[in-house]
């Protein structure tokens, strides 16, 4: 069973929570422990919040999965920069209302809350990507 | 330290073995690695076992796995998994323990049964990741890294196909591969899309399968062969998509840093590789290997395979056994499997795959991934014809 993992991480992705290292600047996110992953020591961390629009760093489409899944389903890894300054925060993100040929490397691409899936009849909620307005 | 060479390999032939469990595929690797060993081998000379397994059929959870279908009991045997490098890292295990003196003669066995039911029971445990990795399958994981080699180094998709068209021919000749078919670059491009830009011959099978290979050290190898084949060096590390690190995005760098340990200890370059049976879970994962590995530079992986240097009869010969495309990937037997090709390559008892260029230095590489998909494993194991 997947709940207890889900009410974890929903400042994340309800709201797009991270948190960035005082003493080198990396952005966790989704996690959120003591120990940096780049400083690999214990440090001090900010609260930040990322924004809404991304970067594709990179994608695939993919056209077999599971029957719950439409397909063809994008797929990206993108930056999501945070909302001051500093690094921006590596995230996976599936693609909604997106025609597959329209997406690219280096395309932006904005952060929509959605019902991700549902568990047993609970409701998973998270952020898909999309065009922007005005692109689609 | 002592030094700990390989003097028996054994296999089944991989596919989809409905018929048989994980102990009769078990039982039978170990036979086949005990009739192997150039003297013989009493079963009772075996002073430890490494098991390595995914154990997706849920049979083999402990030491036991080993233990029930070779009669070894009464010795200590650790079950080794980690990810898809379980068998390399179960083999690598092994040999540091002979290597410290804790076992004389080891054993280590890897199996995995993938298909017990119509649609294979990775299709379940792959219905459970794809909820909590956000959709992220293992062709999309492998995939992302294939879309940004096309972008940023102009690798062509065709070039990508080469590793299939060349994975395939080998396992043609190989007798224990899954699949024996040939294939060429219109025939990889042409088929059905898995996941873009990878199609259906990008992908490795999905294969049921065991090997077993038998470990001594330098104090008791004589007693069991006279050609032994030495384990040279080992590497294993991870590393994660989410550090944030830009080279990440075209490349496994626990790869990088697995091959550089092992390169160090045993004391040669990438140069020095005469032969490799290296992880080709999707045929972008070869192609970024060669450079992961040092056998070219970064971003000319496309052009490796196009001028054939890892062909069988090319200056470095990758995957002579058709690789995990052809051959498959049981999980847990993968690594040790590829242990046992390379054991034969510098036996000079590959048969019809066989390298011509008498080769002294081969090495064998997994890799793995976990933690929804964002993270890898790499294991890297160098063997030696000379001590």
């Amino acid at each position: 069973m997947h709940e207890p993992p889900h009410w974890r991480d929903r400042p994340q992705n309800e709201r797009l929570l991270a948190r960035e290292c005082r003493t080198c600047g990396y952005v966790s996110f989704p996690e959120h422990r003591r120990i940096c992953k780049r400083c690999q020591d214990e440090v001090e961390w900010d609260e930040v919040r990322l924004q809404e629009r991304g970067t594709v760093r990179s994608y695939v489409v993919q056209n077999r999965l599971p029957d719950e899944f439409e397909t063809p389903l994008p797929l990206a890894v993108l930056d999501m920069p945070q909302e001051t300054d500093g690094e921006p925060a590596r995230v996976y993100g599936l693609f909604t209302e997106t025609e597959p040929d329209d997406i690219e490397i280096g395309m932006v691409a904005d952060a929509d809350l959605r019902q991700l899936f549902d568990i047993n009849g609970l409701p998973v909620h998270s952020f898909k990507f999309k065009l922007p307005r005005g692109e689609r | 330290m002592r030094d700990v060479a390989v003097i028996g390999a054994g296999m089944i032939e991989f596919g989809e073995l409905y018929e048989q469990s994980t102990d009769d595929m078990a039982e039978a690797a170990f036979l086949n690695a005990l009739d192997d060993v150039d003297y013989g081998i009493s079963p009772d000379e075996i002073d430890a076992g490494w098991l390595g397994t995914s154990n997706i059929a849920g049979d083999a959870n402990s030491g036991l796995g080993l233990a029930h279908p070779t009669g070894q009991f009464e010795i200590p045997i650790m079950r080794v998994e980690n990810a898809c490098a379980t068998g390399s890292s179960a083999f690598r295990a092994a040999v540091e323990a002979v290597r410290a003196g804790s076992a004389d003669v080891a054993l280590v066995l890897g199996v995995e049964k993938m298909h017990d039911s119509a649609e294979g029971l990775i299709a379940n445990a792959a219905l459970d990741q794809v909820w909590r990795g956000r959709g992220v399958t293992m062709p999309a994981f492998f995939g992302m890294r294939a879309t940004r080699h096309m972008h940023e180094f102009g690798t062509t998709r065709e070039q990508i196909a080469e590793v299939s068209v060349k994975n395939h021919e080998n396992g043609s000749k190989y007798p224990y591969a899954h699949y024996q078919f040939t294939c060429d670059v219109e025939d990889v491009v042409q088929s059905p899309q898995v996941t873009y830009p990878l199609q259906l011959y990008d992908c490795c099978p999905v294969t049921d399968g065991a090997a077993a290979t038998i470990i001594a050290s330098e104090d008791v190898a004589d007693n069991y062969t006279d050609d032994p084949i030495w384990a040279a060096g080992s590497g294993l590390s991870t590393d994660s998509l989410l550090r944030g690190n830009d080279s990440a995005l075209v490349g496994f760098e626990a790869t990088t840093q697995a091959a550089n340990q092992a390169y160090d200890q045993a004391n040669i370059g990438p140069e020095d590789i005469d032969v490799a049976e290296v992880h080709d879970c999707f045929t972008i994962t070869e192609l970024i290997t060669y450079e992961d590995l040092g056998f070219c530079e970064k971003g000319e992986g496309g052009q490796f395979v196009e001028e054939g240097t890892v062909h069988l009869d090319g200056e470095k010969p990758v995957n002579p056994s058709g690789g995990l495309l052809a051959k498959g990937h049981p999980i847990g037997a993968t690594g040790v499997a590829q242990i046992n090709e390379i054991y034969e390559q510098l036996r000079g008892e590959a048969g019809a795959v066989q390298v011509g260029n008498d080769p002294q230095y081969g090495l064998q590489h997994n890799i793995g991934i976990g933690r929804n998909a964002t993270g890898s494993v790499s294991c890297v194991n160098v063997l030696s014809r000379e001590r």
